[in-house]
């Protein structure tokens, strides 16, 4: 992470807006070395139009600052108490911790703005915090440059991620297109659930496509996920036809009881085939991200499932090995079965 | 909180693939399994294995010969007594042949052993000895024998003669209260704290090639063709010159005569050894050790045997910071590996099993400190005879060969954290070396450390050296560097504690642990302070207060040390000193370049602090001054809120302008001063940031910091960022400690950084590939030195709960390596509240 910025506990402004869109975003973080060539500063821009259900980051889901209340860091209202008089939404809860009224959030006229809330502000133990800031697409881009000497070194840079960086359309392009006049390497991570025009400006500005493709199976995909998988694949078509040249890596969380199981893989792999170029990433399922819920006043609905043994290998050996039967296949497996007939005329 | 690349990292922990080979060792052993290393050195393992674990024990030998001989010498020109000294220490002390030892050579006792050193604390030497078995940190076994050798004879002769003494009488009253806590001098204050009488020279390194090129023979004949060349009438020459040129060839004569009674036991050895194989060995050890260092070396065994009996004598001749280092190792023993090789005479197991013989030596000899001061100095019987590898070559081209690419390999198999590595990079560096070296570190010693020939070389250059000797530059103790024929200066520096100056420019020149005393100028309370220029003033009154005591206490060590103490072997082996005649520990030895240094310990604290002060106090006002000083006088007990307001503030160590910036002006107000009053002192007393362990008990002096620090807390160590502090990424740790250097000055020195991955985000050869940009750009930013702790954090907790099973973790604090469960619980802690840098 660079520049001012104290991440998503708040803290310190972060660097100066500048001109040009502004977007929202939950943190920058640098010496990321999992997501795009070399060491990268990602950008983690708030809002997604997807509620996958194990999201392990939830706090990037809504597209307005939104206050986390994590009460092992608070060191208690006898002791500080200083949230309470930040807003009336704060109030003295059980157990010598506050407790926060969310109702009244949704209506709090600063987050609504887009603006910081107080209370953002109001806790020095960083207990209560206030996900997403608004960033000018230049602050941004600089905050990324301050890591320029690894990124050169590597072939990293910048990469956008989330939340759904397209939700946040015009702020993504513009940081895209300030990254490519500053010569940073720019890689997204996309879920696809979004308008092929504006993932097909992106593309444009992008050296490297990070696109997560969770499922090929319907109606799976509407129940874990909220959305069907239809718009994903199809933009995936798209993008790797008008794109020939840009590198694309596909990734897949294997989550067990959606996506783990044989036929999943196979359909994805079958899909996988008709998009030739991309490569392919299976990551495992981990719950890390439940505790976020809780502190955003939610529940984590995956409760504490677990991937099988051996399930992550298994699924990247299916997806890299399925085929589809081909038109030989079938035109043998039709002799096969006009043989049959002959025999029995 | 995590993100998605984090969660994964999270997740992994647990697995085998996310541990380093060094934790899956030792999880391995606490499970009963087999150890993995078995069987790579058995030669090591077997002599190793009974001093395992042990407490040291100290011998008293070297301090009886050297202390009898110098009550016989009296009166007598200071360089011949110690060469007579090193004489009768060389004739006497015993000599012994170990197990499958296939080197020859140790100054004490089986097991793990020390030494003394009566000239630099014999007044005080008697109480401590009669203490140290049961010393907290670092304890040492001595016989009832001993003790009263050392009561009855040797503390006797040395009381009112040691140099500690004369240096507490020398320095002036307000001097010696920044300096002691008591008026005789034995105890430290830790703030302006003296290091030069816990050991009679700082770090060095000799020239080994010389003695491998010719041996002490050369030498002595070259002195004594010196002495044939003495102008009869020159008053100089014969009462300066001559001895020095005699205590030449004495000492010369003393180290061969010493080899050969080890050559003469190996014999005996052999007559009456069964097993023909050990018994060949033992006739070739003696036959070796009848030939060198007396004369040059003609193979790789015989140069290893020749520059293992030189730095064992160095021992001998006098305590040397962190024990003299072993140069540029894969420089000066390649030309006769290479010939080795092709001639079919060793192959790299052969070289290995060799190395792995030096490496069980160095392990079994520990760094003794006496002085409770020095105790806590050195926690951990640390100790750093670098090994330089990699680099350049005098000429500027890279001077990587498959020598140090083996000594990685040894790194990595040997299971001892023997020897202290330090791998030299630079613009160039192949990138098979950094490969390589990156594997190494990922095994999770930390080893090697780092160094910048890309800071280093200009560096000196423009300090007076010329390019050649400057790219020949060796490593030298923890994180120095030396040109072994150029650098002259061997008295250790003033350790200061400049969190004690922040504590002084916030309660008006006191301390809470020293009372009403004022110790600095009376700068006012804080509680009066209306801006942050206020607070400035006051510190940097407090802050150059202490730089002027440092120099100060540095002129009387400088003059007094001449007249204490004498190293005729290590000036025999220096060009200048013996071109001269002139023993190093003189004051000038002319054309030698004089590098000493000023400590900064507690960088981040003070930085920290002072930008916690602006942030919250005198810019946001959310805290008033007497609000601070109300917590830290209470160490912040009821007073949490303000502990994490001060915590919330920007820090050091992320890359933030708001803290870099203090970072750099402090940095700035020390050099500058150490620029313009070195040429008072005649040397290069410079800015540097190495504390060793010493951030430890310097942080046992100061109350509690407005950085949210709790009283008596160790201190920031070296330019790393506060424990904890660091909340971004590794990246920014570099960047911060780029943004407070000032490039244009040149009044500095080393700048020690530790840099923490969890084995997890380096894995794999992606992972190694990462570690080596994250390198390149430590080489491109021209930082002095970086070392890596790649460990888990739950690791270090087990082995703080369990430390029968982690017994061998090795960790890496402040410029070295040590066995985790040897330390101390405070800094166990220390270690555990740094931030632990997963792939965020």
């Amino acid at each position: 992470m660079a520049a001012c910025d104290h991440g998503p506990q708040g803290g310190t402004p972060g660097p100066p807006l500048g001109d040009g869109p502004r977007g929202l975003v939950f943190n920058v973080q640098g010496f990321s070395v999992h997501d795009g060539p070399g060491i990268r500063t990602m950008v983690f821009m708030k809002g997604c139009p997807l509620r996958c259900r194990w999201c392990s980051n939830p706090e990037s889901q809504s597209p307005l600052p939104e206050p986390a209340l994590n009460p092992g860091r608070c060191l208690g209202l006898g002791k500080c108490g200083l949230c309470l008089p930040a807003c009336p939404a704060i109030s003295a809860g059980p157990g010598d911790l506050p407790s926060l009224d969310r109702r009244v959030c949704r209506e709090c006229p600063d987050a609504l703005a887009k603006a910081v809330p107080r209370c953002g502000q109001a806790c020095p133990a960083r207990a209560l915090v206030v996900h997403g800031r608004p960033m000018g697409a230049a602050g941004a881009i600089a905050a990324v440059e301050r890591d320029s000497v690894f990124q050169a070194r590597s072939g990293g840079g910048l990469t956008l991620t989330g939340g759904e960086p397209l939700a946040q359309g015009a702020f993504a392009l513009a940081l895209l297109g300030l990254a490519r006049s500053a010569r940073v390497g720019a890689a997204m991570e996309t879920s696809g659930q979004a308008p092929y025009g504006l993932l097909r400006e992106a593309a444009a500005r992008l050296d490297f496509l990070l696109y997560d493709l969770k499922s090929a199976d319907p109606a799976k995909h509407l129940e874990y996920v909220g959305a069907g998988p239809e718009t994903i694949m199809g933009n995936l078509i798209s993008v790797c036809r008008d794109f020939p040249d840009l590198p694309v890596t596909v990734r897949t969380p294997v989550v067990p009881g959606f996506n783990d199981d044989r036929a999943s893989a196979e359909a994805i792999g079958y899909f996988l085939r008709e998009v030739p170029g991309v490569s392919h990433e299976a990551l495992p399922y981990h719950a890390m991200g439940a505790q976020k819920y809780a502190f955003l006043g939610r529940t984590y609905e995956m409760g504490d499932v677990a991937l099988g043994d051996g399930a992550l290998e298994a699924f990247r050996e299916t997806v890299a090995t399925a085929r589809r039967p081909g038109k030989a296949a079938r035109q043998a497996a039709a002799r096969r079965a006009a043989n049959v007939r002959d025999v029995g005329d | 909180m995590g993100e998605e690349t984090d969660m994964r990292e999270l997740e992994s922990l647990g697995g085998a693939g996310s541990l380093s080979p060094q934790e899956a060792r030792l999880g391995a052993l606490a499970q009963g399994l087999p150890d993995p290393l078995a069987g790579r050195n058995k030669r090591a393992e077997a002599l190793i294995a009974g001093s395992r674990g042990k407490k040291p024990v100290i011998d008293v030998e070297r301090a009886l010969y050297f202390t009898r001989s110098m009550a016989a010498t009296e009166g007598q020109p200071l360089v011949l007594r110690w060469a007579k000294a090193l004489r009768h220490v060389a004739e006497n002390v015993s000599v012994y042949c170990q197990g499958d030892q296939l080197l020859l050579g140790r100054v004490g006792k089986p097991g793990r052993h020390g030494i003394l050193y009566p000239e630099l604390d014999g007044d005080f030497l008697g109480q401590a000895v009669a203490s140290l078995p049961g010393r907290a940190g670092s304890p040492a076994d001595v016989s009832p024998g001993d003790v009263r050798l050392v009561v009855g004879e040797i503390a006797p002769y040395w009381k009112g003669r040691t140099y500690h003494e004369a240096l507490s009488l020398a320095l002036p009253p307000d001097v010696h209260a920044l300096t002691y806590d008591d008026p005789w001098g034995l105890v430290s204050r830790f703030i302006v704290n003296e290091t030069s009488s816990f050991r009679s020279s700082i770090q060095w390194v000799h020239d080994y090639e010389k003695v491998l090129r010719g041996g002490f023979g050369a030498i002595y004949e070259e002195a004594g063709r010196k002495l044939g060349a003495l102008d009869p009438h020159g008053v100089l020459d014969q009462t300066e010159k001559r001895p020095f040129y005699e205590a030449v060839r004495i000492v010369c004569q003393a180290i061969a005569h010493w080899a050969r009674r080890h050559a003469d036991l190996a014999e005996a050895r052999a007559a009456e050894e069964t097993d023909p194989a050990r018994r060949g060995e033992l006739a070739r050890m003696a036959a070796i050790a009848r030939r060198v260092p007396w004369e040059g070396a003609r193979d790789f065994r015989e140069a290893l045997q020749s520059q293992w009996f030189t730095q064992l004598f160095s021992r001998l001749e006098q305590k040397t910071g962190t024990i003299v280092s072993n140069g540029r190792m894969d420089q000066y023993l390649y030309p006769f590996y290479e010939r080795d090789l092709a001639a079919g005479r060793i192959d790299p197991e052969g070289a290995l099993e060799l190395l792995g013989c030096m490496w069980v030596g160095l392990y079994e000899f520990v760094d003794l400190y006496i002085s409770p001061a020095g105790g806590a100095f050195n926690e951990g019987y640390a100790h750093w005879e670098a090994v330089t590898i990699g680099g350049q070559r005098p000429d500027g081209t890279d001077a990587t060969n498959g020598l140090s690419h083996l000594f990685l390999r040894s790194k990595r198999e040997f299971p001892l954290h023997y020897p202290d590595l330090a791998a030299r990079v630079h613009a160039r560096s192949p990138r098979s070396f950094l490969m390589d070296v990156a594997e190494t570190i990922k095994d999770g010693s930390g080893f090697p450390k780092l160094i910048n020939d890309e800071e280093v070389v200009p560096l000196y250059v423009k300090k007076g050296a010329e390019f050649s000797e400057a790219l020949d530059y060796a490593v030298s103790g923890c994180t120095e560097a030396r040109m072994p024929n150029r650098d002259t200066y061997t008295s250790g520096g003033a350790y200061v504690n400049f969190a004690a100056a922040l504590e002084m420019a916030l309660r008006d020149g006191k301390t809470l642990r020293t009372g009403d005393a004022a110790l600095g100028p009376r700068t006012g309370d804080a509680r009066g302070f209306e801006s942050f220029d206020d607070l400035w003033e006051a510190y940097e009154a407090q802050h150059l207060n202490l730089l002027r005591a440092a120099f100060v206490q540095q002129y009387h060590v400088n003059k007094l040390r001449a007249r204490h103490f004498a190293q005729p072997m290590g000036s025999a082996l220096h060009d200048l000193a013996f071109g001269h005649g002139v023993d190093l520990h003189q004051e000038r030895v002319p054309g030698g370049l004089d590098f000493g240094y000023v400590e900064f310990i507690g960088f981040a604290t003070v930085v920290d602090s002072l930008s916690a002060l602006k942030k919250l106090v005198f810019e946001d006002r959310r805290l008033t001054m007497a609000q601070v000083m109300e917590a830290l006088d209470h160490d912040f007990v009821g007073h949490e809120a303000v502990r994490a307001l001060l915590k919330s503030a920007p820090a050091y160590g992320n890359d933030d302008p708001y803290a870099d910036s203090i970072a750099k002006r402090l940095d700035r107000l020390s050099v500058e001063f150490c620029q313009k009053y070195s040429k008072d002192l005649g040397i290069n007393n410079d800015i540097r940031y190495v504390p060793f362990t010493s951030h430890v008990p310097f942080g046992k002096v100061v109350s509690a910091t407005p950085n949210g620090r709790v009283a008596w807390f160790p201190l920031s160590d070296g330019t790393s960022p506060s424990q904890g502090a660091d909340v971004n990424s590794p990246t920014a740790i570099l960047m911060s400690n780029f943004n407070s250097k000032n490039n244009d000055l040149s009044a500095r020195a080393a700048r020690m950084l530790n840099v923490k991955f969890t084995p997890g985000c380096l894995r794999g050869d992606a992972g190694t590939g990462r570690l080596v940009d994250f390198i390149r750009a430590f080489v491109d930013l021209k930082l002095w030195h970086v070392q890596f702790n790649v460990i888990n954090q739950e690791t270090l907790l087990r082995a703080q709960s369990d430390p029968d099973s982690y017994r061998d973790l090795i960790v890496r604090i402040a410029g070295y390596s040590a066995y985790f469960t040897d330390l101390s619980r405070d800094l166990q802690n220390d270690l555990i509240a740094r931030t632990n840098h997963g792939s965020v």
